[in-house]
């Protein structure tokens, strides 16, 4: 499947591997990633806050970039952020013809325009995966079932709010994906209080304490359910639950060192990509656990 | 109207008066499945057990008394059908608990004066006009009017206080619906304390700055008042119309994101933590000592992202700039330089669907 | 013992406007509800309020467009009043803050209503009566001078030896302690008494307390046969489709596609008054053109969509979450439903009853500004007008006089009622039962058409269901929020307004309004042009009822089409 891909900005910057391991997993299931390198940033919510019409115009863009990628079935995502972020413009210009005309106008400049169409689709790689690829597929893919190891889901907000907007009517299912996924490589998915709240990441520089108690607290639930990781399709998610984790400690006052996985690594492992090129080396929450886990399994 | 069928309510009960601990008890109820689950409710107060305690009174999403968790989620219990209640539930039995981040008094009766109500007082939550008033009405844009009338459609039934995942760690800040209560001032044009308000909001460290973009409050809402997006309208005119510069960052973090990403066209994620420390500046915001100060706390954090590889000594220095950024750049400065700012507020328009004509984007009256 | 110059009782709009107008006079004002002040039933008026503000208008049309509605039982003098009161509280309310919608101009703008001769009904799209009920607790919120009793229940007022009202016994809901409060003044303002039929509009707290209180001491109830019936709401549910979705041109159908409001209304069409609509409606359904739900189709669809959004948004939602309804797309079912009392405790301009120092306002009370039909857009008006009249009046009056000191066996005596109750034996009816009997039998026979034959019948249950509310099943004993002991006081509060609107209903041998007799199908202005009070005659016996004359200033009774 070609996809038109938009990798984010995180995913190359401080979470680069995100980036890589999606890179490695993607011809595994067959996927053909034309990457949009002159695609901008999605806002992840601030040009929102900022300017509507600036955030609606940058996206329609994206967007416009994305539709004429000759062959693509779609466009994929990697981070729930950008998930959301874009949905919420996606919603505005499809819902009112007039308004779509006039962003598109801003963007006459560069011969590009978004065009409403209710084929096309702009998916996060977890969404693409269950309805594109389908469950079935991929569990005939894998070769290193994950059997036992305990995996808590953390979804991020943009990626399962508000419901309505993220298509949820049509797909109620969206908001269990990410534990369905877990069962389908050979995990077990651990149900905990905080796989649907929120990581505190977009606070960190305004409401410290707000944002390390969420990441501590969702943390230590899914410690205390006996997680052995948590994996999350959401890079900003990952950099407070994993980043920032040291700093977390110190606001729900216990020891932690939940190791994190980004999704398209827990996938890659299933398939049988190596932690080492999956870049689960580049975590500040070790993963030695999850290695050793796994390595079992290999052995097994 | 449908048959009657058989559902099972989980009610989470409690008697102060009792001594005895929050439990849950199994009711059975007999009901059309378009009814909704305070009807299931008050078939059980009124067949079996009339003690079951729960404020409720107008029955159609009005008056803002049924606010409880149903399956978890915060919802009116009298616009949740049972037949959408049991779709959600495990087990079968739909749950029914008080509403969240208050206290509870009695079975699914929170106390909301100890929490909603303190709140609300604290936005000044009453029309601020100088002078006095003119001999007739006050001449106001239509669509501000229009455009406040979302946040005045809030029934203050404290369902968004419940799920806002901002309150469950700091109990202090503002919450959704005060801070969408203070929104319906300061988008009203007959009010003359504007900046005060949003200064007071911006500087309050449990204010608009210490919401965390969760969604949380737009999903339950039974109103459609969107509070989050009534907090972000807040935060825009206070930093692009007032150029607050407040004590939380959140004028920096604003301005130094969206200066990255017009100068780069990617978010150039070690440049975020100076600009936002620094009131949106790189340099102040690696010179001025409460900046510093901010940034040297965030220091062990960097160098464990150093430790670990993600973050790259030229990484941290340098940032690639998008092939073509001056098409993004140009988006910037062509939008931005508009006289007015454009905002498509779908709760006014709704979708057009297929129509093609009729549709007309809305400014909001902000300029 | 807590003690005020002005005690308010009910904090809906007429409650919390008396509170207000009161404490500007310099009084110490006490407001208490049963349940939070937003949470009253003025919520629910939704589609706005009428002022001949428009320069082109007069206030002598609207009061004529009243009288008429009220097919001339309404008291003039009250009604000129509240026309020409009515622009100045509406510029006083937009002031507060109230987000009333506004024209191209800038102006505020306005909605056509029903059984008007012009457009005069200004709205906040159609959740006006929410908007002024948040607006003026604000102002509560801000002057902390009103001292609020939220969620306190009144079991029983209070009087000196004298017959004056000197206080009143409350129940504070929270922790079930009952105070005996002392007050110069008490003004009632708990609304309505949609309850006692079933289904209706009103919300579950419309049981007609104040109503049945003031009765119980003396104080003539007036119009209590007049209960209107609107033609707009969702059969079996009962919620209401607001009068404003046909203001903004939506049109009636009956099940073969009919406007049938062609033969009954050929000038007003869909907007005659309530009680014309109601009837053609409910004489399609009879006759066999209504749908198989005992209904006629709303058809909003030919408003514009973006207007639907921006003014007839809760009827979107009330559409979409209780009838599954997408009325932008589709019309929606629905019928004549129990709506509003036109009647209620007697009452003057200034909002003073029959009894020294008790004063009535809004829906509890009867001035009569509605006569036998209120038109649409009519009781917010009502409740801000003799709401501020009577709080002034009240906080004038209390400059001077001493604070009374009432009787701690009134409250002895409520603790003793409330003990009995709890001591029951645990084998009546259930409160619930004896509800939904009554309900359903004055929806059945006391309702658009009435007859004395089915009027008796009603009686004769409800004579019934007296004995039995007196020893109904009550199952929690509890102090906390014990919604059962408030249940099992109120259903006692429905039984006497429902006794008392049937008495009036077989008294009144005539078809006037929402009364039509179909054993006196005519109006008869020689017999029945006059107001039917009831009082209560001692335990047991039936009310004693009494007929006052109706004020005629200017206009005199016509035939009344529209």
């Amino acid at each position: 499947m070609k996809l038109a891909y938009w990798p984010g900005c995180v995913s190359r910057g401080f979470t680069p591997e995100l980036h890589g391991s999606m890179e490695l997993v993607a011809p595994k299931l067959d996927l053909e990633l034309v990457e949009l390198d002159r695609a901008n940033c999605c806002g992840a919510g601030v040009i929102a806050e900022h300017n509507q019409e600036l955030v609606d115009t940058l996206n329609a863009r994206t967007f416009a970039m994305a539709q004429d990628v000759e062959g693509a079935a779609g466009m994929m995502n990697i981070c729930s952020t950008c998930q959301g972020a874009q949905s919420e413009c996606q919603e505005r210009l499809d819902a009112d013809s007039a308004y779509r005309e006039h962003i598109n106008s801003n963007l006459d400049a560069e011969g590009l325009s978004y065009e409403r169409d209710g084929a096309w689709w702009n998916k996060n790689f977890l969404w693409l995966v269950v309805e594109e690829i389908g469950l079935d597929t991929l569990r005939e893919k894998v070769v290193r079932p994950l059997e036992g190891l305990r995996v808590a889901p953390f979804y991020g907000c943009y990626i399962v709010r508000p419901t309505r907007r993220l298509g949820f009517d049509e797909h109620p299912e969206r908001n269990r994906y990410l534990d369905m996924l877990i069962e389908a490589v050979g995990g077990e998915s651990v149900h905990y209080a905080g796989s649907h709240k929120c990581c505190g990441f977009p606070v960190i520089t305004m409401a410290r304490t707000t944002s390390l108690r969420q990441a501590g607290r969702h943390l230590a639930d899914a410690i205390d359910a006996g997680a052995d990781c948590v994996v999350t399709p959401c890079p900003l998610c990952h950099l407070n639950l994993d980043l920032q984790q040291p700093e977390a400690v110190k606001y729900v006052e216990r020891d932690l060192g939940m190791p994190v996985l980004h999704l398209p690594q827990m996938v890659g492992l299933a398939l049988g990509l190596e932690p080492d090129e999956l870049g689960m080396d580049k975590h500040v929450v070790k993963t030695t656990d999850v290695q050793r886990k796994v390595a079992e399994l290999a052995g097994a | 109207m449908a048959e009657a069928q058989d559902f099972t309510l989980k009610i989470r009960r409690f008697d102060p008066e009792s001594g005895e601990q929050a439990h849950w008890q199994d009711f059975g109820v007999e009901l059309d499945p378009d009814r909704s689950v305070l009807d299931g409710i008050l078939q059980v107060k009124d067949r079996e057990d009339a003690s079951l305690a729960i404020r409720c009174s107008c029955r159609a999403a009005i008056c803002g008394s049924c606010g409880v968790r149903i399956n978890g989620k915060s919802a009116l219990a009298c616009n949740t059908r049972l037949s959408d209640a049991k779709q959600t539930a495990s087990n079968g039995a739909i749950t029914v608990e008080p509403m969240g981040n208050m206290p509870v008094i009695k079975d699914l009766i929170v106390d909301m004066d100890a929490v909603h109500w303190k709140k609300i007082q604290r936005v000044v939550p009453w029309l601020l006009p100088e002078g006095e008033p003119p001999e007739r009405e006050y001449i106001v844009p239509a669509e501000a009017m229009i455009d406040v009338t979302q946040s005045m459609a809030c029934i203050q039934c404290g369902v968004c206080v419940s799920a806002c995942l901002s309150l469950e760690v700091d109990p202090e800040f503002i919450g959704p619906a005060a801070l969408a209560k203070a929104y319906r001032f300061v988008g009203d044009p007959r009010d003359d304390h504007t900046e005060e308000r949003l200064r007071d909001l911006a500087e309050d460290p449990h204010g608009i700055y210490d919401c965390t973009h969760c969604f949380a409050c737009i999903e339950v809402c039974p109103k459609d008042v969107a509070p989050m997006s009534q907090i972000m309208r807040l935060r825009r005119r206070a930093t692009a119309d007032f150029g607050i510069k407040d004590s939380n960052n959140g004028y920096g973090h604003e301005k130094g994101f969206v200066d990255i990403i017009e100068k780069w066209g990617t978010l150039h994620e070690a440049q975020l933590l100076p600009r936002s420390f620094g009131q949106g500046s790189a340099i102040r915001g690696q010179v001025e000592p409460d900046a510093v100060k901010q940034l040297l706390r965030d220091m062990p954090t960097a160098l464990r992202g150093l430790r670990a590889g993600k973050i790259t000594p030229k990484k941290a220095l340098m940032h690639p700039k998008l092939p073509g950024q001056k098409n993004v750049r140009r988006i910037f400065e062509e939008v931005e330089g508009k006289k007015e700012r454009l905002e498509l507020n779908l709760y006014i328009v709704g979708d057009d669907g297929d129509q093609a004509e009729g549709a007309q984007a809305e400014g909001s009256g902000e300029s | 013992m807590p003690h005020h110059d002005v005690l308010v009782i009910g904090a809906g709009l007429a409650g919390q406007r008396a509170a207000l107008s009161a404490a500007e006079q310099g009084a110490n004002v006490g407001i208490i509800s049963k349940v939070h002040p937003v949470r009253s039933h003025s919520n629910a008026a939704q589609g706005g309020i009428n002022a001949a503000l428009d320069p082109e208008d007069s206030w002598e049309s609207h009061a004529f467009d009243t009288v008429k509605g009220s097919d001339y039982l309404g008291d003039q003098d009250a009604i000129e009043i509240m026309c020409r009161e009515a622009p100045d509280e509406l510029l006083e309310l937009e002031h507060l803050g109230v987000t009333f919608h506004r024209d191209e101009t800038g102006h505020l703008g306005k909605r056509a209503f029903g059984g008007a001769s012009a457009a005069r009904t200004y709205y906040v799209a159609d959740i006006t009566g929410q908007a002024i009920l948040h607006v003026l607790y604000e102002q509560l919120m801000k002057h902390d001078v009103v001292h609020r009793y939220e969620e306190w229940f009144t079991t029983a007022l209070v009087q000196d030896e004298e017959g004056k009202v000197s206080g009143a016994v409350t129940r504070n809901i929270r922790d079930g302690s009952m105070e005996l409060f002392a007050a110069k003044s008490v003004i009632l303002a708990t609304g309505g008494n949609g309850q006692v039929f079933n289904p209706t509009t009103n919300a579950l707290v419309c049981t007609g307390d104040a109503i049945a209180m003031a009765y119980r001491i003396g104080a003539p109830l007036m119009d209590m046969e007049m209960i209107q019936y609107h033609p707009t709401t969702l059969a079996g549910l009962g919620l209401l489709i607001t009068e404003g979705a046909r203001g903004e041109g939506a049109h009636l159908y009956n099940a073969d596609g009919e406007r049938f409001m062609e033969k009954y209304a050929p000038n007003k069409m869909e907007l005659a008054s309530r009680d014309v609509v109601s009837r053609a409606e409910q004489t399609e359904i009879n006759e066999g053109r209504g749908f198989p739900d005992g209904t006629v189709a709303l058809d909003i669809t030919v408003v514009p969509r973006k207007r639907i959004h921006e003014a007839l948004r809760e009827i979107l939602n009330v559409g979409r979450d209780f009838a599954g309804v997408d009325i932008t797309k589709e019309p929606i079912h629905i019928k004549p439903g129990n709506h509003y009392a036109m009647g209620g405790v007697k009452s003057d301009t200034d909002g003073l009853t029959s009894i020294p120092g008790l004063y009535a306002v809004g829906e509890c009370a009867c001035v009569s500004v509605h006569g036998g039909n209120r038109l649409g857009a009519n009781s917010l008006l009502d409740t801000l007008i003799f709401g501020r009249r009577a709080g002034a009046h009240a906080g004038k009056r209390s400059k001077g006089s001493p604070m009374p000191q009432p009787s701690r066996a009134s409250l002895d005596d409520e603790e003793a009622r409330i003990r009995a109750i709890f001591d029951r034996e645990r084998s009546g009816r259930r409160v619930s039962e004896i509800k939904a009997e009554l309900g359903a039998t004055m929806d059945e026979k006391c309702s658009v058409y009435r007859d004395e034959e089915g009027l008796r019948e009603a009686l004769e249950v409800v004579t019934r269901l007296r004995q039995e509310a007196k020893v109904a099943t009550v199952d929690d004993r509890g102090t906390i929020f014990n919604q059962d002991l408030l249940g099992a006081l109120e259903l006692q509060f429905m039984i006497d307004n429902a006794e008392t609107i049937l008495v009036s209903a077989i008294e009144r041998k005539e078809s006037r309004g929402a009364q039509y007799r179909t054993d006196f199908p005519d109006r008869n202005d020689d017999d029945w042009l006059k107001h039917i009070t009831v009082q209560p005659n001692g335990d047991g016996e039936a009310p004693e009822i009494e007929y006052s004359e109706v004020t005629m200033t200017q206009w005199e009774p016509e035939e009344r089409t529209y």
